[in-house]
């Protein structure tokens, strides 16, 4: 079985001790840092993204499996960085004003690092101003907001308003989702993608950011 | 006809006169809007509690008949539980909380809803060998003997009262967040979860044996759970049956040994995957089916395992935000779902802030026109 398969192996099953382990023994035998992160971790957590998709995987299994990517990751990271290689896209993410809940937004942050876009991660009870802020200032392509609750669900609307009055409404796309969000509520907030777990949201970023 | 006749009356699929007005509660900031209003009295509106006395002064305000959420059980929970204190107040004013179940939560001024976790205390062997087992053991404190003994007498004769089996899942994920049951199944340790779960539901058993053993007689029996969200359950079907089946298997063939024959569980979000494990042993009657922000259906589980199948909740309660037409619309709904028989409709999760009281007084009336 090569390094990689190995690697991922592992990393579906949570093994993040093991992960760290193999993605140190892969740099040490001089493998390239993205072909690593490339074939094993990504490779991993896609294959997580999809199953979970298909509701053959559960919550625990993505949240294992993040946590061991992270741990393969962060020995990787220097290592991308010398060798000037590029995230794929820039998301901004945060559970709105109000909403103090983040577990379902912190899915979506694990898959959308998993498929190699680089997350700014705004925390929970972010008021639109800052999504708005943060998209100018570090060019991030994409706006991604979280809501446990149908209370604050509404402050999405509020996002796409301030987007709009910023004018950046045409330069940056928005996406929502969370518990009580439905595809109608996008439409009817003028929002532009829904979807309805955190491996769907990750796929659909990674396609507006190609744009 | 009594609400006690006529709720049990529909879940053995008898003749009743009509449909009972049924309710789960409410969210505390609807009540304090209320309040504002001038729609309610405000002292209603705190320590409001399912089946308290506030809370049926509140029934007869509105026009309900009772809550089902109204349970009486022994202290089943953590014992003592930790002590809360305030571990770190943040600059913006939120407080990092220690909680009774040992989780740090977040809370913020001006925020109050389901509790934000921080951090858990309940992360490997030695924390649950040292800190949780000892509060996790079976001790007579926890039955109000007296109580009990005197139940039958003492009870509210009008209202269902159910028995509180307490959570074989439910309250664990409570003391370890999400996140943190996540961690904990897939630990080094293999065993370290199931035996945090055997030992608790362990606990629970005894105590619901102990209120039995009373002689108090109970209309129903119910869990608490919360152990599924939009997607479906927060576990695999498969991991739950393993590690919960025969926990519930045991608590309800004890119920059906005192002649307990109605089984309900409260669990939120889309349940579909853990209903077999739940039906197979004993629990057989769903709560509160919530349609409106989940899409949790009653239709499918009847058809899927029969009459054997029963119902309380399943209508839409974000109806009661919106006008009459929208309440009759899902009244329509319903009356088809009560006409199955063994279904009791009631809103499908606790009145949330923006329900409008007028529309909630019409929809409890126009419930109780309703023939069978």
């Amino acid at each position: 079985m090569s390094i990689y398969l190995e690697i991922s192996e592992n990393l579906q099953k949570g093994k993040a001790k093991a992960v760290k382990e193999l993605v140190q023994k892969a740099v040490d035998e001089g493998l390239p840092a993205k072909e690593i992160l490339e074939k094993s971790l990504l490779a991993g957590m896609d294959e997580i993204g999809e199953r979970f998709k298909n509701g053959t995987v559960y919550v625990p299994e993505v949240l294992v499996a993040a946590r061991a990517m992270k741990m393969g990751f962060e020995i990787l990271v220097p290592l991308l960085a010398e060798s000037g290689v590029k995230a794929s896209g820039k998301v901004c993410i945060g559970t709105v004003q109000g909403d103090l809940h983040d577990i379902g937004k912190n899915l979506v942050k694990m898959m959308m690092e998993g498929k190699g876009l680089e997350v700014v991660d705004l925390g929970n009870d972010v008021p639109p101003k800052t999504f708005i802020d943060t998209a100018i200032e570090q060019n991030c392509q994409v706006i991604c907001c979280s809501a446990l609750l149908t209370t604050t669900m509404d402050v999405m609307a509020d996002v796409v308003k301030c987007a709009e009055e910023a004018g950046i409404r045409d330069k940056v796309k928005i996406m929502v989702g969370g518990a009580p969000v439905t595809e109608e509520f996008c439409k009817e907030i003028g929002a532009d993608v829904y979807t309805s777990d955190a491996a769907s949201a990750a796929d659909a970023a990674v396609e507006l950011c190609k744009r | 006809m009594t609400n006690r006749e006529r709720a049990m009356n529909i879940l053995h699929y008898k003749d009743v006169d009509r449909l009972p007005a049924v309710h789960f509660g409410y969210w505390g900031e609807l009540l304090q809007e209320w309040a504002q209003q001038g729609k309610i009295p405000a002292e209603l509106a705190v320590n409001n509690w399912d089946g308290n006395e506030k809370d049926r002064i509140l029934d007869g305000l509105i026009g309900w008949d009772f809550n089902w959420s109204c349970t009486r059980g022994a202290n089943s929970g953590l014992y003592p539980r930790f002590e809360e204190k305030v571990l770190e107040v943040l600059p913006d004013g939120s407080k990092r909380v220690l909680n009774g179940s040992g989780v740090i939560e977040r809370i913020k001024p001006g925020i109050t809803s389901i509790p934000a976790e921080d951090d858990y205390t309940l992360k490997d062997r030695e924390a649950f060998e040292t800190l949780y087992k000892p509060k996790m053991q079976y001790t007579p404190e926890r039955v109000d003997f007296e109580y009990f003994r005197n139940f039958n007498e003492t009870r509210d004769k009008d209202r269902p009262i159910g028995l509180n089996l307490g959570s074989v899942l439910g309250n664990i994920r409570d003391m370890t967040s999400v996140v943190g049951m996540s961690y904990l199944m897939y630990d080094e340790d293999e065993e370290l979860f199931a035996d945090i779960i055997d030992t608790y539901a362990e606990m629970q058993y005894q105590c619901v044996k102990a209120v039995l053993e009373t002689g108090a007689k109970f209309d129903f029996a119910h869990y608490w759970e919360d152990i599924c969200f939009k997607n479906g359950p927060l576990l695999s079907p498969e991991m739950f049956d393993e590690l919960c089946a025969k926990h519930y298997k045991k608590r309800n063939d004890l119920c059906h040994e005192y002649g307990i024959d109605v089984i309900s569980l409260d669990c939120d979000g889309v349940t579909e995957k853990l209903l077999p494990t739940w039906f197979e042993n004993g629990v057989n009657t769903m709560f509160p089916i919530e349609i409106g922000v989940w899409g949790d259906q009653f239709e499918p589980a009847r058809k899927k395992y029969g009459k054997g199948m029963l119902g309380v909740g399943g209508m839409d309660k974000t109806a009661l935000r919106k006008d009459k037409a929208a309440v009759d619309a899902e009244i329509e709904r319903i009356k088809r779902l009560a006409s199955m028989g063994g279904f009791i409709p009631c809103p499908d999760h606790r009145l949330m802030p923006g329900t409008k009281f007028e529309l909630v007084q019409y929809y409890a009336e126009e419930i109780k026109k309703i023939r069978l």
